[in-house]
């Protein structure tokens, strides 16, 4: 029971790293700098708690406001480029902070043991859960109830003109800028949410997994975090959750029975999905259809 | 002064490595205008083929290079026809993330079949350091730049002197245009990516011989610092790949020399940050609105 809780939760921590990069994505850019934000919000959630004595929730919003301020400062001159130059810059910026951690150190003495950010040690004993007698359950309820807020939130935010301003930038920049949008308000603000929900994903991967290291933060997770709403594809927020049960829970956990060689099928299963479908297993032709078979109105719309 | 002066020297030496990494990435990315993250470790998985054939036969220098280029190539063209021939033209995207999707693949691979990790493998010379006054070079360093001379040169020649180089040009100019002209695109492509996995191969084979000993972290390596000296110099120039490899050594050497190794490549990544916020385009390549201007003409 206990592996299916703690999935449950892998896959909502997953959830929120990949919509992280879905709302950057609306607007038609890349960013590999969310792993980076992600670690902001773990280690500064986990200093709050550990540190500080804060409650989780409180530590939470902290640590994902500071991941998105970071995210605004980066994204003014980081959108100055666009397309694969972003993709490098924020690679780069990614990088910068994981280094960062790497040589971080702030330790002090609690109970007789010292704790805190150890460098490349990694920051350990984030014991908030535990302590306060939180269940696997607790925890794993905790995690969906911010994965489903943060679903929600983007899904209004969709349906707003907001969404429609994202979207017609990520469309044609130059139409959108005839319309008279201002794209650097509109992809810095994507940047900054972006950077805010990443921030609330690292700083409960932090607590649930009690130890923290700047290897976690590399360009693995920053891969895994676009990977997601690339192979979900743009249409909604499903598309992001539905790529995160694949890959999370098919490809990770599903071929764990194939030991050293999983690495080897999971390549080559991804491979083959993004070119049996180069804009993501729910493109805008599957929605269609779905959408078709639960309002009854066949293939109304394609 | 002097160890200002020696760090620069160092750093060339350096740099001259990232230089060669570079130069096949900027083949690759100037031709297909796509990233091929799977680089690195297409070298790497080539170095341990070299690895092989020198514990396995106690073979000598020649042929471990050769054992080396072989399998970058060999590994090269499976990740070309993976992730670059399969995917259409214009999902650039899509073949970057089946690139990183390769790069599981080969590490695993790796893993499996050298499960110590760190393996041993044969140096280039053993001949001591040399001295010039206050200087003192490494004979390997030295070799090093050599190739890295000679392999621009050969490059120079081979695309602005045959009619292959000029069909790779052709492409990387304008590929609608060069298939008008009756050029087979997926065959230059091929070619192309072909002689980048051969100079990535030399490359690794001569970082690798440095180093004495190769472990599978040598992939994420060479794909970041070929990166990052390509983005330095320019997209898709050469010269512009050359002195950004220079200049990332320099400046690497003179970090580890007054700021330490811990700071290495953090500084690397900043200079990166710094320079693509700020001039875009590289030291080579344009500046954005230049582009801008250019692709406005073609129109």
């Amino acid at each position: 029971m206990d592996f299916y809780l703690g999935l449950l939760q892998i896959i909502g921590v997953h959830t929120i790293l990949g919509l992280s990069a879905y709302v950057v994505m609306l607007t038609g850019q890349l960013s590999l700098a969310q792993a980076g934000f992600f670690a902001i919000g773990a280690y500064v959630a986990g200093m709050l708690t550990v540190l500080a004595g804060f409650h989780i929730v409180p530590a939470m919003l902290v640590g994902a406001l500071l991941a998105g301020v970071m995210a605004f400062i980066v994204g003014f001159p980081a959108l100055r480029v666009k397309g694969l130059m972003l993709v490098i810059a924020t690679l780069a910026f990614g990088e910068f902070v994981r280094l960062f951690f790497f040589n971080f150190d702030y330790q002090i003495s609690k109970g007789g043991i010292s704790v805190g950010p150890l460098g490349g040690e990694g920051f350990r004993q984030i014991r908030f859960f535990p302590e306060n007698g939180w269940t696997s359950l607790d925890v794993m309820l905790f995690v969906w109830a911010v994965v489903i807020t943060v679903m929600a939130a983007l899904w209004w935010m969709d349906r707003s003109r907001a969404g429609a301003v994202l979207r017609a930038v990520g469309e044609d920049e130059l139409a959108a800028q005839s319309a008279g949008i201002n794209l650097t308000v509109v992809k810095v603000a994507a940047m900054t949410a972006g950077g805010f929900i990443a921030g609330l994903g690292g700083a409960i991967y932090a607590h649930y997994t009690t130890h923290i290291e700047h290897l976690n933060f590399g360009v693995i997770l920053a891969t895994f975090a676009i990977a997601y709403p690339i192979l979900g594809g743009l249409s909604n927020v499903f598309g992001t959750l539905v790529a995160v049960i694949f890959i999370q829970g098919v490809l990770v956990e599903g071929l764990r029975f194939m030991g050293d060689w999983r690495n080897l099928l999971f390549g080559a299963l991804i491979v083959l999905a993004m070119n049996v479908r180069p804009r993501g297993l729910f493109d805008e032709r599957v929605t269609a259809l779905l959408k078709g078979l639960f309002t009854g109105r066949g293939h109304a719309r394609t | 002064m002097i160890d200002f002066v020696q760090n620069c020297f160092d750093g060339v030496m350096l740099g001259s490595s990232y230089a060669l990494l570079a130069i096949g990435f900027t083949l690759i990315f100037g031709v297909m205008r796509r990233l091929n993250l799977s680089y690195g470790p297409s070298i790497m998985l080539g170095a341990f083929v070299g690895t092989l054939v020198f514990l396995e036969f106690r073979a000598g220098g020649l042929a471990v290079a050769a054992a080396t280029v072989v399998g970058a190539v060999l590994v090269g063209i499976y990740v070309e026809r993976l992730c670059f021939w399969a995917i259409r033209q214009g999902a650039a995207v899509a073949s970057m993330v089946s690139s990183f999707a390769i790069w599981m693949q080969l590490e695993e691979v790796v893993t499996i079949a050298f499960p110590d990790r760190t393996y041993p493998f044969p140096p280039l010379t053993r001949t001591e350091p040399m001295d010039f006054g206050p200087f003192f070079f490494k004979v390997e360093n030295l070799i090093m730049f050599a190739c890295a001379v000679a392999l621009t040169l050969g490059l120079h020649l081979l695309l602005y002197r045959t009619r292959f180089g000029l069909r790779i040009r052709a492409v990387a100019e304008n590929p609608d245009a060069a298939r008008y002209m009756g050029i087979n695109i997926a065959a230059v492509t091929f070619l192309a990516f072909a002689c980048a996995s051969a100079i990535g191969g030399i490359a690794g084979y001569l970082i690798v011989a440095q180093d004495g000993q190769i472990t599978p972290l040598f992939g994420l390596w060479a794909t970041f610092k070929g990166l990052i000296a390509m983005m330095l110099g320019g997209m898709g120039s050469i010269p512009g790949a050359i002195l950004g490899g220079l200049l990332l050594g320099v400046v690497e050497a003179q970090n580890i020399w007054y700021l330490g190794t811990e700071y290495r490549d953090l500084c690397a990544y900043a200079l990166l940050f710094v320079f693509l916020v700020f001039r875009p385009g590289g030291m080579f390549g344009h500046t954005l609105a230049e582009r801008e201007r250019l692709a406005l003409r073609r129109v």
